[in-house]
């Protein structure tokens, strides 16, 4: 290991360190190809959203693709974003066809103010959640309690598209 | 060859991992491997997972040998000597003082973790195997992470990534002969680099409140203290940000114990090195 520190002792009373800059990680197709490679086809599904309902803002509007192989629905796709501490996290959640999450990736992150220095974090997963989970909501954010809150509001993301997929899509033909 | 760059949402942040120079698909398989690997040390110890090895350790009884997965049993090694090495400002059994401060949530358990217990009361032995001698409660939140992205790095080396960075919300390490920097920014958003490292880790913690206490008296270490740790592991790094948060500047013999740099930060001091980097 080499290191070295860069600014001089005593400076720098305001300095926090940065931990997280801007990143764009992947496009929205290269998401669907990495959780669906045999996919033939991403259909684009309008949804209707009752937004109240969903306990979001009118005006909620994640993206939703139907993943088919020749015809065949193997799974949906899904686009939305989150505020975290002062940044926007555009994430891509994969559900096969039964709704279960088979990836969670973020697709790009933006930040007005640095990173955030992260608590003692140790939490949530989201592999194997299905739209089941969702009336254990209350229970899974408090268990993330440590997290940071970019993390704890994308798993309320997450919970917020399995619900859109069990009340709206998962009854599609 | 561009960087390969994925983020996914593990360990409780976003773990950012950065492959340089080589094939996309080969490092999109490297990077996939290691998410797989921080998944497995996620789901091992996870303090309130279930099916995790210290939920598990939450329901054995006192004196029963139970067996662990190797790497949780390793990470429970490393916490041991590191508690030794800094006399208990370190305790991975703080979780029962957490637990009842409402920072962390009450665990399912099939006993009442004893309030004198400490690591000393963790015994480590062959065959991944553990036992304790006093009911406890164990939470690795504070090495863990860095162990994850250890265990990345590694995973990542053995696909044959030759320069890459991994980073759990802070906790980062870099392997390869290119250097990184770490940046700090101020109150308006300027941002400065501070620290370069070459296959070397960094962690940093941030004391606030009841989220760090000192494991000799279980109180809360002073907050408004950053403190960054440079070590040749993440998971050093990680427990090292504990250990001087806690016990402050008493520590620079241990810095040179485990090859580390220290960093503390405060805001009528600025910035402070506890052990000169050459």
């Amino acid at each position: 290991m080499q290191v070295r520190w860069l600014l001089p002792a005593g400076i720098g009373a305001t300095l926090v360190v940065q931990v997280a800059h801007a990143a764009q990680y992947m496009s929205v197709e290269q998401a669907q190809r990495a959780a669906f490679a045999q996919a033939t086809q991403f259909a684009p599904v309008a949804v209707a959203i009752d937004a109240a309902a969903f306990g979001v803002q009118p005006g909620w509007k994640p993206l939703v693709w139907r993943a088919l192989k020749d015809g065949e629905t193997i799974g949906w796709f899904f686009e939305d974003a989150v505020i975290g501490k002062s940044e926007l996290i555009t994430y891509a959640l994969a559900l096969d066809a039964a709704g279960k999450v088979t990836s969670v990736e973020i697709l790009d992150y933006r930040e007005s103010h640095g990173g955030e220095v992260r608590l003692a974090a140790w939490r949530n997963q989201f592999k194997d959640k299905t739209p089941a989970d969702a009336v254990a909501l209350d229970r899974d954010i408090r268990n993330i309690s440590g997290a940071t809150l970019s993390c704890r509001h994308l798993t309320q993301g997450v919970h917020r598209l399995l619900q859109l997929y069990a009340h709206v899509l998962a009854a599609k033909p | 060859m561009n960087s390969v760059r994925r983020a996914r949402p593990w360990l409780g942040t976003l773990v950012d991992i950065r492959v340089d120079a080589m094939d996309e698909a080969c490092a999109v398989r490297a990077i996939d491997a290691a998410f797989a690997e921080i998944a497995t040390v996620h789901r091992l110890m996870s303090f309130h997972e279930a099916g995790s090895d210290l939920a598990r350790l939450r329901h054995a009884r006192t004196g029963e040998c139970l067996r662990v997965n190797a790497r949780t049993h390793e990470v429970l090694d490393w916490s041991l000597r590191i508690a030794q090495a800094c006399d208990g400002a370190f305790d991975p059994c703080v979780a029962t003082m957490q637990v009842a401060l409402g920072v962390l949530p009450v665990p399912e358990s099939s006993f009442v973790p004893d309030a004198r217990a400490s690591w000393r009361d963790i015994e480590l032995l062959d065959g991944e195997r553990v036992r304790l001698r006093r009911p406890l409660w164990i939470d690795l939140g504070g090495i863990a992470k860095g162990y994850a992205v250890d265990r990345a790095i590694e995973v990542l080396r053995a696909h044959g990534v030759a320069q890459a960075c991994v980073n759990a919300g802070g906790d980062l390490r870099v392997c390869g002969p290119n250097p990184e920097c770490a940046d700090v920014r101020s109150a308006d958003g300027v941002v400065f680099p501070a620290i370069e490292l070459v296959d070397g880790a960094l962690a940093t913690s941030a004391s606030s409140g009841a989220q760090h206490l000192y494991g000799r008296t279980r109180e809360a270490v002073t907050a408004g203290i950053t403190v960054s740790v440079a070590a040749p592991t993440c998971i050093v790094a990680d427990a090292l940000t504990k250990v001087v948060l806690a016990a402050g500047e008493s520590v620079r013999t241990m810095l040179c114990v485990f090859d580390a740099y220290a960093w503390m930060h405060d805001s009528r001091h600025g910035w402070q090195s506890l052990r000169l980097a050459a």
